[in-house]
């Protein structure tokens, strides 16, 4: 029998707020232990927690950039389980009201079509505090590290719309771009600042059962969760066939076998409003503030650089998936760029190298003006394009302008017809093997000419002049 | 070792001459937070724990001047008063005020108790930062002295957002109408099913006490509010969850008595809350976890009867100046109690408790039972005023 799989996400994205959720502690968990901490976030009797305004913002800004709608009225529970993470027993999760529902993001799939896949809520929810397991002499310890503790999450929790590995892969990229963009956390997997679970449930292809579905967590990247989803897939699929029934639990992905395997499930159970956290209420007026302060969205970026700009939507997805990036492209062409040149420039010369070194595109001492003042002399000709790419390096090198480095270092390309044509010369006289070659007719014997010419002159020839020499000399000779 | 006191303050001397509590003498519960005392609810779950800061009840208190003389010996959570000797040092003149915990009635019934008054504030109208109880939707911090001039002075020193606690009313009190002169143009609301199955001594106080009130020129309406029995209800199954969803919090990890002799941290976990809670606190925590985990509709179900009965309530209080409430005004003798025991003197304090309202206790005068005031909500300041009108006309009957 041929299975497909049903799958839905639940994103945790860590807020890059200053404080916590329900203090004013500081929002570091990578500071020394229990450095950032309080008896709130510590959880100790007599607590009171606050909401966090500047959260709330972040996270609603994040609901209407994933153009969920948020809610009128939404409200925290106790979500109740017990482990030495939350040693209070609960913690504080929005279960019952959540901020945010609806909204969907669309990507493309391995064949090539557009899949809109739905978002089910979005709710606001305090970090657990970090374990930490050591060896104390030959004795293994666990240490509870409360930085963590209280910190700002929201919780983005799809329907179950996937079907492959690469959907959830192509939704997670998708929904980190656009979470950067509203600039509510740096959402890496890596880092931990984004953690995804997947709901994963198998039935025979073209059914539309649902069947019992197993969660798979402890994926630390984009690719881990593509990886573990195929898995796990793979493996209820076997297990179906097999005649086994597939039983709800948990399981955690082993990044080292690349197998998931069972773990022992948390005491988890129905959530209670909390009393201490006053309910949310937004006005529309309120919403329609924020939604003032939303950026333009990749989506809405891409068809606006598609209309304003003639590129394909390809590059238009390429430049709007890093907000930076497209800011970068636009303000070259605005400095009188051509698009082509402008887009060429960004993707292949400006971003390899700003990687290179370790910089940000928007931070990058090569300024899309500085840049500008190169392509300028590139598109007048003044330079050629491998002297352009040197003038790059030089560039990034000093903080003088492009005119000044061509100037002093000798780029300037030689348009003198007289000094080409005696390197020309020179090179017919040295190489009569290739110019008997182009009399007959062999094509790529020309091509060579010219790159000999190129390499006499060290590079500053002009190109297009070099043809033209050459063919009114091959004509005339 | 004082009967009264668990633990004395060896420094009660107020700091601040100029304060308008100077030297008022206020007696604490170990449900309330005071940093660096032993601030354990008086459950094992709290062993040695100390309080990180104070309370903002405490705080205000410093700041104003109040002499702060220890804590009082309370039942585990405050909850109940088998075991508790709340109203003692006010009784005894070791104290002039009180701040004692009030769950189901706890300050209530502890002031009629002493022959003192007692206010439970409205809903929001005092930080609950720092007040270490079971119920937070319902526990507030209630004020027991032996005037309405006390409550309100302490009141006054006590009211107000703190930017901590956001449950606090933020807006500005609502302008209450002016009082009545004395006892006529009074309207007081007697709630029919209130009276039934009372204690016959304690129906027949207060009948007295109304008697002598409605001599004295106050009319007394009869509101039927026939759902009335549905208070004890929601009491015992939405505080009741609250209570087992958030006891979690006192978790015998960081503090509190650990038994010895659990195999990992599971077993520790299991064995730590099995050992802490005394049984009438584990027992509503268990009656909680029924509902929670086993009954849950049934939990949500109480929440919108909740909600029904403070809609009723409001619209009772127009019509009158204050509900009238019987109160129970002695505890069965005995450290500890069942839980059916422990709520048993709680009949008519629950109606405050859930709704959110302010409630006053008048202590009994002579033939007079006790009593007790249910005001509007966030109209504390004039429902002490009434409170002291009435206690001096019950009085001036004796
Ligand atoms: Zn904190």
């Amino acid at each position: 029998m041929d299975f497909e799989a049903v799958i839905g996400l639940e994103i945790h994205v860590e807020l890059n707020c200053a404080t916590k959720l329900f203090c004013d502690c500081p929002n570091r968990p990578g500071d020394e232990p229990n450095a950032n901490t309080c008896p709130t976030c510590l959880w100790m009797p007599g607590a009171a927690p606050r909401l966090s305004q500047a959260a709330l913002e972040k996270a609603a800004l994040l609901c209407l950039g994933l153009g969920s709608e948020l809610q009128p009225l939404s409200a925290f529970d106790q979500k109740v389980y017990y482990y030495p993470d939350l040693p209070k027993g609960y913690q504080l999760s929005q279960a019952h009201l959540p901020l945010s529902r609806g909204g969907s993001i669309t990507v493309t799939n391995e064949q090539g079509e557009a899949r809109t896949l739905r978002i089910h809520h979005i709710h606001m929810e305090e970090d657990v505090a970090k374990l930490v397991h050591e060896l104390e002499g030959r004795q293994p310890i666990s240490l509870v590290d409360f930085n963590r503790a209280g910190a700002p999450l929201v919780e983005i929790v799809t329907e179950p719309d996937f079907r492959t590995p690469y959907e959830a892969m192509e939704f997670l990229k998708a929904l980190r771009t656009q979470v950067r963009y509203v600039g509510a956390s740096e959402c890496s997997m890596e880092n931990g600042t984004m953690r995804v679970d997947a709901n994963i449930s198998v039935r025979p292809r073209g059914t539309d059962q649902m069947n019992t579905k197993v969660e798979v967590k402890n994926m630390n990247s984009v690719r881990h969760v593509g990886d573990a989803i195929a898995f796990e897939t793979a493996r209820q699929s076997a297990a179906v066939q097999a005649g086994e029934t597939v039983v709800q639990h948990t399981r955690l992905w082993d990044p080292d076998k690349k197998v998931t395997l069972p773990m022992r499930a948390k005491f988890e159970g129905p959530c209670v409003p909390d009393p201490s956290v006053p309910a949310i209420e937004l006005t529309p007026a309120w919403i329609e503030s924020l939604r003032a302060r939303l950026p333009e969205m990749p989506t809405a970026k891409a068809e606006r650089l598609v209309k304003e700009h003639g590129i394909s939507a390809e590059d238009a997805a390429f430049l709007s998936a890093d907000t930076d990036v497209a800011d970068y492209f636009e303000a070259l062409t605005a400095q009188g760029v051509t698009t082509k040149m402008a887009l060429h420039w960004t993707a292949t010369q400006v971003l390899p190298a700003v990687r290179e070194r370790g910089q940000e595109i928007s931070a990058c001492s090569v300024t899309p003006e500085r840049l500008a003042g190169l392509l300028t002399l590139l598109a007048r000709d003044e330079i050629n394009a491998n002297a352009a790419r040197d003038v790059l390096v030089a560039l990034f090198e000093s903080d003088a302008s492009a005119e000044t480095i061509v100037n002093e270092r000798g780029f300037r390309q030689i348009s003198d017809t007289g000094e080409l044509g005696a390197l020309i010369d020179q090179v017919l006289a040295a190489e009569p093997a290739a110019l008997a070659d182009v009399r007959n007719g062999v094509g790529k014997a020309m091509g060579f000419l010219i790159g000999q010419v190129m390499q006499a002159s060290q590079g500053k020839a002009n190109p297009k002049l070099i043809k033209e020499l050459l063919a009114k000399k091959l004509k005339t000779s | 070792m004082s009967p009264i006191y668990r633990f004395e303050n060896p420094d009660p001397a107020s700091a601040l001459p100029d304060g308008p509590l100077h030297g008022m003498r206020v007696a604490l519960q170990s449900t309330v937070s005071v940093a660096g005392w032993p601030t354990d609810a008086d459950s094992a779950a709290l062993t040695d724990f100390t309080a990180l800061e104070d309370a903002t009840v405490v705080q205000r208190l410093r700041q104003a001047g109040a002499a702060l003389t220890g804590l009082t010996r309370a039942s585990e959570f405050g909850f109940g008063l088998h075991g508790s000797q709340a109203g003692e040092a006010v009784r005894n003149d070791v104290a002039d005020a009180e701040l004692v915990l009030d769950m189901m009635g706890e300050c209530r019934v502890a002031a009629a108790r002493a022959g003192a008054f007692g206010l439970l504030p409205s809903v929001g109208l005092v930080s609950r930062l720092g007040l270490i109880g079971l119920i937070p939707s319902m526990e507030r911090c209630g004020l027991l002295a032996r005037s309405c001039d006390t409550l309100s002075t302490l009141l006054a020193a006590l009211a107000g957002p703190d930017g901590r606690d956001l449950t606090l009313e933020e807006a500005p009190l609502p302008s209450l109408a002016p009082l009545p002169k004395d006892g006529h143009g009074v309207t007081l609301g007697v709630i029919p099913q209130a009276l039934e199955g009372l204690p016959a001594a304690q129906a027949e106080g207060f009948r007295a006490a109304l008697d002598r009130l409605a001599a004295a020129g106050v009319t007394v309406r009869e509101l039927p509010l026939p759902e009335y029995n549905l208070f004890d209800l929601v009491h015992a199954i939405v505080g009741a969850v609250e209570a087992s969803s958030c006891a979690g919090r006192y978790d015998s990890v960081r503090y509190g008595h650990r038994p010895p002799g659990a195999k990992d941290w599971n077993e520790m976990y299991l064995s730590a809350r099995g050992a802490a809670f005394g049984t009438c606190v584990k027992s509503f925590l268990v009656q909680g976890a029924f509902f929670q985990f086993e009954r849950y509709a049934a939990y949500e179900n109480a929440c919108r009867i909740r909600a029904r009965l403070v809609a009723a309530v409001q619209q009772l209080m127009p019509q009158v100046d204050a509900l009238a409430l019987p109160l129970a005004d002695r505890v069965p003798e005995g450290a500890t109690a069942t839980l059916a025991e422990t709520r048993a003197p709680f009949a008519s304090t629950l109606l405050a408790s859930v709704t959110g309202q302010p409630a006053l206790a008048l202590p009994a005068a002579g033939a007079y039972g006790a009593l007790q005031l249910v005001g509007s909500r966030l109209g504390d300041a004039r429902l002490l005023a009434l409170g002291g009108m009435l206690a001096a006309l019950c009085r001036e009957g004796k």
